[in-house]
């Protein structure tokens, strides 16, 4: 195990939408309501939050953990402490994210999205089916706009650089 | 009413068929709906879980554009629907942020306002036609079908942004038995359908999609009716990945909710339409496709 970061839990609740970390009761309601927490054990969102309490910086952000995570918002709705567990692994994954900690479906899809201003695009037969239907033409989409905004906003860069 | 008409990504791309219902159904239904232009990916789920700054700026642009035409944004997706609503809930709520947002969109000669609203196609459906007038406009009630609802994640949480209404899961179902069709209620109805993690962790997707439909196949359903392409895709192709991996079968035709209206409302689908759903959607309409 590595060194603890006991300044952690302040971090992830700096993190926007991480502020709800600092209300958790660890009653465990959140993984009660988890459905991925049904199939598997190595998610378990208030043993993540715990993780995240005690410091365990590393293991928390570094492995495969906050990707389990559907964000159905089922444990936000349930937590007692209005805590907010489902955004709080949104700032999970954002500093995961400045780790380069991202799975490469999503790296693939982040991409997409910087080259085409979408994050599924049409294959050749669909574009040709929606012209034979006359319906409205998808491209452009506001590219030039996504890649100017993801610029100023260095997404660009944390991908690249992946 | 008229609305701003946001697609998103999935739709256009894969589900014509849904895309092509909407816009038979809505305009007969006294629903205009304008295409916006310009517009870019909402900024879903793994967008999301990279960059809140990114996040927010995107979803921001397409409320200028809705703004833009002074119109209220439908969305059909209830991905766009959760990150649309919720960046134009956040920033109407907090001008600091809406400002540092303004700050990136002024880069692309945009500036959010908040003068727009987001709704889902649920949300048009059930407040501004109504159930009543869905009766009306009902020509071939679909008596005898018995279906499953999904409404997805997104429609009604985090429970916070939803209007009263939405909240309690129970829209959905009132307007799929204006149509005439039974709605049965199943175990761990509320539970995700694992869209979300399509592409990032398959297996465990996958999984989901599999607990989801044993429980809908143990409500003795003929079909699963949905409003998000991501639940859709889920049922409709995961049945066949399912088959794949855990060689089971569950033979549950998957069908959008418009696609069941525009069907009772006499509309009927076209042959590729039909043919759009990989689990066959004939036998539960007994020659009525």
């Amino acid at each position: 195990m590595s060194a603890l970061d006991l300044d952690f839990m302040r971090k992830v609740a700096n993190v926007p939408r991480g502020r709800g970390v600092l209300l958790c009761i660890q009653c465990g309601r959140c993984s009660g309501s988890c459905p991925i927490a049904r199939l598997v054990t190595d998610h378990n969102p208030r043993r993540l939050m715990e993780m995240v309490i005690l410091g365990l910086r590393s293991e928390v952000l570094l492995q495969g953990l906050p990707w389990y995570c559907l964000s159905c918002f089922t444990c936000l709705d349930r937590c007692p402490q209005g805590g907010d567990v489902g955004e709080v692994m949104f700032a999970i994954r954002n500093l995961a994210a400045k780790e380069r900690n991202i799975p490469a479906g999503v790296v693939a899809q982040a991409r997409s999205l910087i080259d085409t201003g979408r994050v599924v695009n049409p294959v050749k037969s669909i574009l040709n089916k929606r012209k034979s239907l006359g319906l409205a033409e998808i491209a452009p989409t506001g590219v030039e706009d996504v890649k100017k905004i993801l610029k100023r906003t260095a997404l660009d860069r944390l991908i690249r650089s992946r | 009413m008229k609305y701003a008409f946001f697609l998103g990504c999935l739709i256009p791309a894969r589900e014509l068929s849904y895309e092509t219902s909407v816009r038979k159904v809505l305009p007969a239904l006294g629903i205009e709906l304008v295409d916006m232009k310009g517009t870019n990916c909402c900024a879903p789920f793994s967008i999301q879980s990279l960059d809140y700054a990114s996040w927010l700026a995107l979803a921001a642009r397409n409320l200028c554009i809705a703004e833009e035409m002074g119109l209220d944004i439908l969305t059909l997706c209830n991905d766009c629907y959760e990150s649309l609503l919720m960046v134009n809930t956040t920033l109407k709520r907090d001008p600091k942020l809406k400002n540092s947002v303004n700050e990136i969109l002024s880069e692309v000669g945009k500036e959010f306002k908040g003068k727009t609203d987001v709704k889902h196609l649920v949300d048009v459906l059930y407040a501004d036609v109504g159930v009543d007038k869905l009766k009306n406009a009902v020509k071939e009630p679909l008596t005898k079908l018995r279906v499953a609802t999904q409404p997805g994640c997104h429609l009604t949480k985090p429970k916070r942004l939803h209007l009263g209404f939405i909240k309690e899961f129970g829209a959905l179902d009132e307007l799929v038995r204006a149509t005439g069709a039974e709605t049965v209620d199943y175990d761990r109805r509320e539970m995700c359908c694992g869209g979300p993690l399509r592409d990032i962790n398959d297996e465990l997707s996958r999984s989901v999609a599999r607990q989801k439909l044993m429980d809908i196949k143990n409500a003795g359903v003929q079909g699963i009716v949905t409003v998000c392409p991501f639940c859709f895709l889920q049922f409709d192709l995961g049945q066949l990945e399912i088959k794949r991996h855990f060689k089971e079968e569950y033979n549950l035709p998957v069908l959008h909710f418009v696609e069941l209206l525009r069907i009772a409302m006499g509309m009927k689908l076209e042959n590729w339409e039909t043919k759009s759903h990989r689990i066959p959607i004939s036998d539960i309409f007994k020659g009525r496709l």
